[in-house]
């Protein structure tokens, strides 16, 4: 995987959390508790392939 | 304008502007904010915003889902003429409601706190809507859902029974219409 992709993979992810942040809360506040784990998990997920794709990117980038 | 003693850039020792422009540069600013600092502050981020969602998971999954709903006696039907509105507190005290009997004969009732910041909500029998006064919300009086203003969500509807002339509460809904 290419550094470029690294870094659009990452900026995605901030994208996806962003959402999934706010739909979170709405969720939350609307006590639909199933949207809540489903949202949760998503922003969960997107975080961990982001630390991922950083631990690839810092491979390259300091080869 | 010259100087008889500047010596010209090519000259050993000079002093010239465009020899000393690296003296513009701060070493320490660029060693700490260049692309890869701003990657990782992005990672951070990415990672920070996933994580900020698990507490609500973690209340999800520890059932703060709301228990049976008692019925609770709000008025007497005969006390409440059309126009008219009466407050209440269900299914807890610390939650508002309202009861409306609305101008066209339809009763109403929904917590009273704003989606927006808690404020009171009241009934505006003139325009037939609920009222939030702090920001000018509107509200929906047949559905409870916001009309105008900054209110993004419904107010929660709380369910009504007549029985015998007096009104009561049964339970109540969060995401409705």
């Amino acid at each position: 995987m290419g550094k470029k992709t690294c870094w659009g993979i990452i900026i995605a992810t901030i994208i996806i959390n962003v959402i999934m942040v706010q739909w979170t809360v709405e969720a939350y506040y609307g006590r639909e508790y199933k949207s809540i784990l489903i949202y949760s998990g998503v922003s969960i997920v997107s975080a961990f392939i982001a630390l991922l794709v950083f631990l690839q990117w810092r491979k390259v980038e300091y080869k | 304008m010259t100087c008889k003693k500047k010596l010209a850039r090519n000259q050993k020792d000079t002093n010239d502007d465009m020899i000393n422009l690296v003296d513009n540069l701060n070493q320490e600013d660029d060693l700490k904010y260049n692309r890869r600092a701003f990657l990782k502050t992005a990672v951070g981020t990415s990672v920070a915003l996933g994580v900020a969602t698990i507490p609500f998971s973690v209340k999800a999954m520890l059932g703060i889902a709301e228990k049976n709903y008692e019925r609770v006696e709000i008025a007497k039907l005969a006390d409440l003429p059309q126009g008219d509105s009466v407050t209440f507190y269900y299914p807890t005290d610390k939650d508002p409601a309202l009861l409306i009997h609305t101008v066209n004969g339809d009763l109403k009732a929904y917590n009273s706190a704003c989606t927006h910041l808690m404020c009171p909500v009241f009934y505006e029998k003139t325009q037939d809507v609920l009222l939030c006064p702090c920001h000018a919300g509107y509200f929906d009086v047949n559905n409870g859902h916001p009309k105008a203003g900054p209110p993004q969500r419904e107010l929660p509807l709380i369910e009504i029974e007549v029985d015998k002339g007096i009104v009561y509460a049964v339970g109540r809904q969060y995401r409705h219409g």
